[in-house]
């Protein structure tokens, strides 16, 4: 039996058009993969965190000004930025909204001595070593990696934390320094030379480009 | 498949069928691609309700603290990680630690996390509260005028207020009898009574001795002087920066110890035939000429050094050695020179009228105060049936040992991390211990419980001791001065004054006849010493000294005595002493006196906890009360039967090269470069077609000098704490996959050991990098052969390329991730690894990043010694050095010019960072190179 007549010949082309298919359907498919695993919806990017008490930084920080140390008070000399103590959520409001439905978390907490637990935004992995610290010292602004806070009414993740992500910096961290004193300042808005005074302060704080893998895996 | 009982993990059982194997992988391949895609759990982040001063989230402190062991106190300094003490130090300004440790101060951190501690009051063994036990004692004491029918009992007490406290007692109940029974006790203390009419303690200063015999005296390895006796003898040894003298040490051991292995001369003798040497060597000493040759050589070197040379004694000798060798001091002039006397602690009376009394049924209570008697106390004590003739038993200990079962009530007591309290070392000096974190459960310390004896409920041990220590110091300027000696870790000038005692009398010389038979010989073992730490895996798992056994103790004998006894390694024998009968395990030791059976205390406990429960056999039924460390007439008989033993001693052995290196003072003084000479051992030379890394910054490197190596392993538990590194237990040890980062090997050059320490030594051109198909293994620019775990797909050809044979892999889940406990316990700066993984020794990079970042912080370079490793922290004769070689101030620096040093297998061109001193040893020119 002649095959030409199980095939008839305009299979010719749907074979050839078959392959071609396939190939963009792969390609497709890779795309379509690429895009997911790097959507908000797997990065969890952007989600608002609940928290027990519903704790603005919006308000404390663009209204009422205060600094991101006054809480987050080891910043500059421990790895752990550190979080307020139930105390020092007192020391306002035991002046002031003082019988707010929202707040009876924290008056618990001081009443009965049990600590608040908070839900963490930021989980690096348990193999990953990370140091606040060296980045404040180095002039590495909180909203380089936190984003906008003081525009947070509730703390999204504001970047992936890929170790690809992390890596863009340390290769080149011209492009995220800042002038130290100036690491806190949520209104900084990058010069229009950022990579001019990067280069210059990279130098002048003498940052190094750190990408062993010994650096932040131990 | 089965689960393994250490690790909680599924092991496979051998036998499984190819068809079963193939359903296994399958289901693991398709589980794996849905394991990759799961998220991390949430997180809380939990601060304080009010911060304490002081701390600081994520910054570690340190605190001055003591240890305890058998009572005497060594100083250390504890990482506190957020309230959790997580790392033992040595404390620099504490006299018996200087700055070391030992093994057992790096394991007690376990120890207080152990999941098996007691936790719970117990009255008949059900549940009782502290308010039921402090009623039921106050009674007691209120119904027994005078104290009449109460006992305690106790180990040995150093503690100046702990004594003071029962002292006082014991003068307001002139009727209460305190009683002492130290298992690990020697004869010291008889031994000085012996010669000079009262109890003392001897205080050795090898550093000022240039000639030393030890008569079965392991100072290195035993007893609560070891770490300071380590530096002291070490530190005459030591042959560098151009000097070339050195102190000689003569040993004479049963048993090889680690003081035998570093000696320059050791014979191997019976129990008995050491007594022997002992009057040969007096009556030498003396003028006898009716000696061998070798005791008259080892006379005339010590007559040479008069003043300048000591005879150490070992505590296992009877009291009429101990005389002999004090006698000999003194006529060498070495009392109140190389050996000092001071007052030992106030003891409690003799065990023995105890017994007596509780057979009669005249104790009605009886308090066992950190003891365990019902286990270390001889069989001809009957102890067991005693205790049921005392209507109130009490026990009080961390564990619910084999004295908790058969007492009316037990006590959870402190560990030494969670008490106030007080010690004194092994010269005297006092030192506070002081609590490193809240009492993990409702335990109580002994000062309570005596304090309780005398009526007072509501005693709390930091005002007891510095009650006792306001009332020694004056009120004058008291908190300043206790603020003072917290910080420092020891109480300046506290220690006795030496005394200058004089031989009472004539030391009789007569020599104890030769014994026909098999001589039974006693030890404490190096690793669980008299059994309070064999729930401590940490400790079961390092390899013992010389034996490399783990997880269990034998009956070691020499290759002479098992042909001559028919047996051979793992065969059970039977050992019998009077009505005794023990079942042993024989292993063979070379090295080990003829004629003579070692054995160790420490094993075989039936209620040790999860751990320590089962392991080995207890040679304690073989002991007496008037020889409890050696004794003739032990009969040995094949019992039939085996027990496998695992021995660490061939695993990762890099065979048929000769590695450590040896060299006599002789041949170092006229050539010292005639081992770096050796081309095996001699880097750099060849070509190579890899690049020349140029290292700029810090270029990390590890000495290691043979000679001050005792292979004393507080390196390798040293590692393990600071490095979380897991225990894997017996059956995974059998197979080889123990998972220490730092391993001792024993080398053996000559038929002489050479302790070989040995981690990664960080090749510049490492050859495991080379075949990582994953990048998992790669170089920083300080030099450091890193691991990260993350990558690590689990293919092992680094570990198969590696020739030193020091990297170790997680075959099953190891870590235990389930206890609680255990949890705190971990250092958070090192990643907990899971099973899969590769690891090894990391030069402690978690401690050079945090130098780092301070360093880079601060924007300066590293200091000189700001970073040093765990291993190289805990060593007590700093035979570990680490530092920067880019550093001109580094000793590593200055050691790597040395000319006697060399590299491990230097001829392969790795180029390691770890670089090694040659052993050199001192013999003595009269006695030859050969070993007697």
């Amino acid at each position: 039996m002649n095959s030409s007549r199980v095939f008839p010949p305009c299979f010719n082309a749907i074979a050839r058009w078959s392959i071609v298919a396939a190939i963009a359907l792969a390609g497709a498919g890779a795309w379509g993969w690429y895009r997911f695993t790097r959507s908000e919806f797997v990065e969890l990017t952007g989600y608002p965190v609940e928290q027990p008490v519903q704790f603005s930084h919006m308000h404390h920080v663009s209204r009422l000004g205060i600094d991101c140390r006054m809480c987050h008070a080891s910043v500059e000399t421990s790895s752990f930025a550190g979080m307020p103590p139930t105390y020092t959520c007192m020391t306002c409001h035991s002046q002031i909204w003082r019988n707010t439905a929202m707040l009876a978390p924290i008056r618990e907490s001081l009443d009965l001595g049990r600590p608040m637990q908070w839900r963490r935004v930021y989980d690096l992995p348990r193999f990953v070593y990370f140091d606040h610290r060296i980045h404040v010292a180095k002039g590495i602004g909180c909203a380089s990696c936190h984003g906008a806070v003081d525009r947070m009414p509730l703390v999204a993740l504001n970047q992936p934390l890929h170790m690809r992500w992390c890596l863009d910096c340390h290769r080149r961290p011209e492009r995220f320094a800042r002038p130290k004193e100036l690491v806190f300042d949520m209104k900084y808005k990058e010069p229009a030379d950022q990579i001019g005074l990067g280069r210059r302060l990279v130098s002048e704080y003498g940052i190094r480009k750190l990408t062993d893998c010994s650096v932040c895996h131990r | 498949m089965g689960k393994n009982k250490h690790t909680h993990e599924s092991v496979w059982d051998e036998g499984v069928s190819r068809r079963r194997f193939l359903q296994i992988m399958g289901a693991s391949l398709a589980l794996a691609g849905v394991g990759g895609c799961t998220r991390q759990p949430p997180e809380s982040i939990v601060p304080y309700v009010t911060q304490p001063e002081n701390i600081t989230p994520g910054k570690v402190k340190y605190y001055a603290t003591t240890l305890t062991l058998a009572g005497y106190g060594r100083g250390a300094l504890v990482r506190s990680d957020m309230g959790r003490p997580t790392k033992i130090e040595g404390n620099p300004r504490h006299p018996a630690s200087l700055g070391a440790t030992d093994l057992f101060m790096q394991a007690d951190i376990l120890t207080l996390y152990d999941p098996d501690r007691s936790q719970n009051l117990l009255r008949k063994g059900g549940i009782g509260t502290w308010e039921q036990f402090a009623s039921m004692l106050i009674r007691e004491a209120q119904g027994r005028p005078g104290g009449r029918g109460i006992r305690l009992l106790t180990g040995h007490i150093t503690s100046p207020t702990l004594l003071e406290q029962i002292a006082a007692w014991l003068r307001a109940n002139p009727e209460a009898r305190w009683h002492e029974h130290e298992p690990s006790e020697g004869f010291e203390r008889a031994g000085t009574k012996l010669a000079f009419g009262r109890e003392l303690e001897p205080v050795y200063h090898f550093d000022r001795a240039d000639v030393i015999v030890s008569l079965d005296a392991d100072f290195l390895g035993e007893g609560p002087g070891m770490v300071a006796y380590g530096r002291q003898l070490i530190g005459g040894r030591l042959v560098r920066g151009g000097r070339n003298r050195m102190n000689r040490l003569y040993c004479a051991e049963a048993m090889p110890s680690i003081t035998g292995a570093t000696a320059d001369h050791r014979w191997a003798l019976s129990p008995s035939g050491i007594e022997r040497l002992a009057a040969q060597l007096h009556s030498a000493l003396n003028g006898g000429a009716d000696v061998p040759d070798r005791v008259r050589a080892i006379a005339a070197d010590l007559n040479a050094n008069r003043g300048r040379s000591l005879v150490v004694p070992g505590p296992r000798l009877g009291a009429p050695a101990h005389a002999l060798a004090h006698a000999m001091n003194a006529t060498l002039g070495n009392n109140g020179a190389a050996v000092t006397f001071i007052e030992p602690p106030a003891g409690g009376t003799d065990v023995m009228d105890l017994l007596d009394e509780m057979g009669r049924g005249e104790v009605g209570v009886l308090i066992m105060l950190g003891c365990n008697p019902a286990w270390t106390l001889p069989p001809e004590a009957g102890f067991g049936e005693k205790i049921r003739k005392v209507p109130q038993s009490v026990h009080v200990g961390l564990y619910r040992d084999e004295t908790a079962v058969v007492s009316q009530w037990h006590v959870p007591m402190r560990h030494d991390l969670e008490s106030w309290g007080d010690a004194r070392a092994y010269d005297g000096t006092a030192s506070l211990i002081q609590p490193l974190i809240e009492p993990l459960y409702a335990s109580r310390s002994p000062h309570e419980i005596v304090a309780l004896l005398m009526g007072d409920t509501g005693a709390r041990p930091y005002e007891t001791v510095r009650r006792h220590w306001r009332s020694l110091a004056g009120e004058a300027d008291f908190e300043a001065r206790w603020e003072g000696w917290l910080n420092e870790g020891a109480i300046a000038n506290s220690a006795p004054r030496p005394v200058a005692p004089t031989l009472a009398r004539k030391i009789g010389t007569e020599a104890p006849p030769p014994q026909s038979g098999i001589e039974l010989n006693v030890r404490l073992d190096p690793t669980v010493f008299d059994g309070r730490y064999a729930n401590n895996a940490w400790l079961q798992e390092c390899p013992k000294p010389i034996t490399k056994l783990v997880w269990d103790n034998a009956a070691f004998m020499s290759e002479a005595t098992a042909g001559k006894l028919g047996v051979e390694n793992e065969q059970l024998v039977e050992l019998k002493l009077g009505p005794s009968i023990v079942r042993a395990p024989a292993w063979i030791v070379p090295g080990h006196a003829d004629g003579c059976v070692t054995v160790t205390l420490g094993y075989g406990r039936p209620w040790a906890g999860v751990v320590g429960n089962r392991a080995g056999y207890d040679a304690y039924p073989l002991r007496t009360f008037e020889r409890p460390w050696s004794a003739a007439g032990l009969s040995v008989a094949r019992a039939g039967g085996r027990r496998r033993l695992a021995c660490a001693q061939e695993h990762h052995r890099l065979d048929g090269r000769r590695l450590a290196r040896e060299q006599t003072l002789e041949e170092f003084t006229k050539n010292p470069a005639r081992v770096a000479a050796d081309e095996l051992m001699n880097p750099g030379h060849a070509p190579s077609l890899l690049p020349k890394d140029a290292y700029t910054g810090n270029a990390w490197a590890m000495a290691i000098d043979l000679t001050a190596c005792i292979g004393c392993n507080a390196c390798v538990v040293a590692c393990q704490a600071e490095n979380n590194v897991p225990v894997t237990g017996k059956e995974q040890v059998l197979r080889g996959r123990e998972m220490h980062w730092l391993r001792i090997d024993n080398d053996s050059v000559d038929d002489e050991i050479v302790f070989q320490p040995l981690g990664c030594v960080h090749c510049e051109k490492a050859p495991c990098e080379l075949v990582c198909p994953v990048g998992a293994t790669v170089h920083d620019e300080d030099g450091l052969n890193l691991m990260v775990y993350n990558r690590c797909v689990g293919t092992r050809y680094c570990s198969n390329n590696c020739p030193y044979k020091v990297r170790r892999f997680n075959f099953l889940q190891y870590t235990d991730k389930e206890s609680e406990s255990l949890k705190l316990m971990r250092n958070p700066d090192v990643t907990v690894r899971n099973r899969g993984v590769m690891e090894k020794c990391t030069y402690c990079v978690q401690r050079i990043r945090r130098a780092r970042i301070e360093a880079d912080a601060a924007g300066r370079r590293i200091a000189t010694g700001e970073v040093t490793t765990a291993c190289a922290a805990a060593c007590p004769t700093r035979a570990i050095v680490f530092g920067d070689l880019n550093d001109a101030r580094s000793e590593v620096g200055a050691l790597k010019r040395e000319p006697h040093g060399y590299s491990l297998l230097g001829h392969l061109n790795t180029m390691p960072r770890t670089f090694y001193l040659a052993r050199v040893r001192n013999p003595n020119p009269a006695l030859g190179k050969t070993k007697a």
